[in-house]
């Protein structure tokens, strides 16, 4: 009976947030697409223009990447603080704690799809054709859709004890960033290196994704299968983290 | 009836419950305050409860702890599986969303389902005085209108247990009175309320019966007036100091 209310509940206020974020500003939900085009033409002026880095497809390489990684960090940015932020909610009622990591999730999940169109139709824009291959993309999503339930609420579960996690969170994904090949193909890596290179999944969904994406292949399962049980081990310790201490975060006043 | 419906068995009860919280005082370092320490009492189906004691008394906690968001460090709590809800008004407001909107996300943090609170908009809007302005953002709103329209959708439940924190009316003279009513009406049901405050006559008047916490622990429990009255007694006179209750230093975490 409960579990039905749940869901409206996480639906409902998936909802309620993407609209009081949209009236927040002038131009509202235009800055979901503003908002990662700029981030990309940082990017690409710092790496193509400044630094001349890069081969001629670089541009392609570099979008794919930074949207597929943005998604990534801004959920697990997101998840960190669902819990602190609904503080004064969770001690006035009772909720299953788990639900306030979902709802910031679905949310980037949904403004990831609108980012995700646009960078399709910039793509065939600079004359990439659609493959074939493209039918595994629902797969890479719910693979790395996985990934970022497990990290965001492994994070979520955590940070109500340490909020220092926080902090640590920022530098770490900053360095993962630069670690999962957001920025260069995998084939700068050194062959004997790209072992540890993909011990990383975030490394390996990149990487499964300009594949798929950019050069019609289809990406390579057993990586994949990699991926799969790394995120179902971070979610099982999340959920267990989240149901044994459901009424103890309500008590946590440090956060 | 009373004396009936405490015959059956009750559908909270507190054995020498405690509940303790860390307090930081340093990196490594916490020190544990016991916020409840010793509370035993129960509740039973359909009776009016009272809850007295000073400021820091432990009231709220004891509050969360019928309404299952936390749970004691020690002692039993036993529960029928009735559900509590906390009367909180305006719980997740987003001051950009319509009064509607707002009415529907505070409806479900509350325990309504979404075609419940949809069905009951239409009395949610007479009762609140907002007519038109409900599809405005409730950003534009007046305090006075915020908590009309707060208090409307909390109008809207029936949990099996009411638990009710110094909250009977609010908003102006006139809607403080009619919100009051309502509430008050409510008590007349078969239903179970447990009621906090600071306003000794209404206790008096609603309740059937009263627990008395002082520094976490039951002080004292029974018929109101007794217990009123033993109360004021230690309230007033400077002279009748309280046994201190011997600070903890042990607790788990």
């Amino acid at each position: 009976m409960h579990k039905a209310r749940y869901f409206e509940l996480v639906f409902y206020k998936t909802y309620a947030d993407l609209r009081a974020e949209a009236a927040r500003t002038y131009i509202s939900f235009l800055w979901w697409i503003l908002d990662p085009l700029i981030n990309m033409v940082v990017f690409y002026f710092v790496f193509k223009v400044i630094l001349n880095h890069g081969t001629e497809n670089f541009v392609s390489v570099l979008l794919v990447g930074l949207v597929f990684w943005k998604w990534f960090t801004n959920s697990i940015q997101h998840a960190l603080n669902s819990i602190p932020i609904h503080l004064g909610l969770i001690q006035q009622i009772y909720l299953p704690k788990l639900l306030l990591p979902l709802i910031t999730i679905l949310t980037d999940f949904i403004k990831f799809m609108v980012v995700f169109s646009v960078l399709i139709l910039l793509l065939l824009l600079i004359g990439i054709t659609p493959s074939v291959a493209w039918i595994s993309l629902p797969v890479l999503f719910a693979l790395q859709l996985l990934l970022v339930t497990g990290g965001g609420c492994l994070v979520a579960a955590i940070n109500p004890f340490f909020p220092d996690l926080r902090i640590l969170t920022e530098h770490g994904l900053t360095l993962l960033m630069f670690l999962s090949g957001v920025f260069f193909d995998v084939s700068v890596v050194p062959e004997p290196y790209r072992v540890f290179f993909f011990v990383n999944p975030m490394a390996v969904m990149i990487d499964a994704f300009r594949l798929v994406i950019l050069e019609n292949r289809l990406p390579n399962w057993f990586a994949l299968g990699y991926v799969f049980v790394f995120g179902a081990i971070i979610l099982a310790v999340a959920l267990t983290m989240l149901a044994r201490f459901d009424r103890v975060y309500p008590r946590l006043t440090l956060a | 009836m009373n004396a009936n419906l405490m015959c059956s068995s009750p559908i909270r009860s507190l054995h020498n419950v405690g509940v303790c919280y860390q307090r930081r005082s340093g990196l490594f370092r916490q020190s544990p305050f016991w916020a409840l320490n010793d509370v035993s009492f129960d509740l039973f189906r359909g009776e009016v409860l009272g809850i007295i004691g000073r400021n820091g008394a432990g009231k709220t906690t004891l509050l969360q702890l019928l309404a299952d968001i936390i749970k004691p460090d020690r002692g039993v709590l036993q529960t029928n599986g009735a559900q509590a809800t906390l009367l909180s008004l305006q719980i997740g407001f987003i001051p950009n969303l319509s009064g509607r909107e707002n009415a529907i996300m505070s409806g479900l943090l509350l325990g309504l389902r979404r075609s419940t609170i949809q069905s009951r908009m239409k009395d949610i809007i007479a009762f609140s005085e907002l007519e038109e302005f409900i599809d405005q953002p409730i950003r534009q709103y007046s305090t006075g209108m915020r908590a009309r329209l707060g208090f409307s959708v909390a109008l809207q439940l029936n949990p099996d247990i009411f638990l009710i924190d110094e909250v009977m009316g609010v908003g102006d003279a006139n809607f403080k009175k009619k919100s009051s009513e309502a509430m008050l009406e409510k008590f007349h049901s078969d239903r179970t309320f447990v009621l906090v405050s600071h306003d000794l006559s209404m206790i008096r008047r609603l309740c059937s019966r009263v627990v008395w916490i002082e520094h976490g622990a039951t002080r004292d429990e029974g018929n109101p007036e007794a217990v009123i009255r033993a109360y004021q007694a230690c309230l007033i006179p400077p002279s009748n100091p309280l046994p201190r209750i011997p600070k903890e230093t042990t607790g788990k975490p």
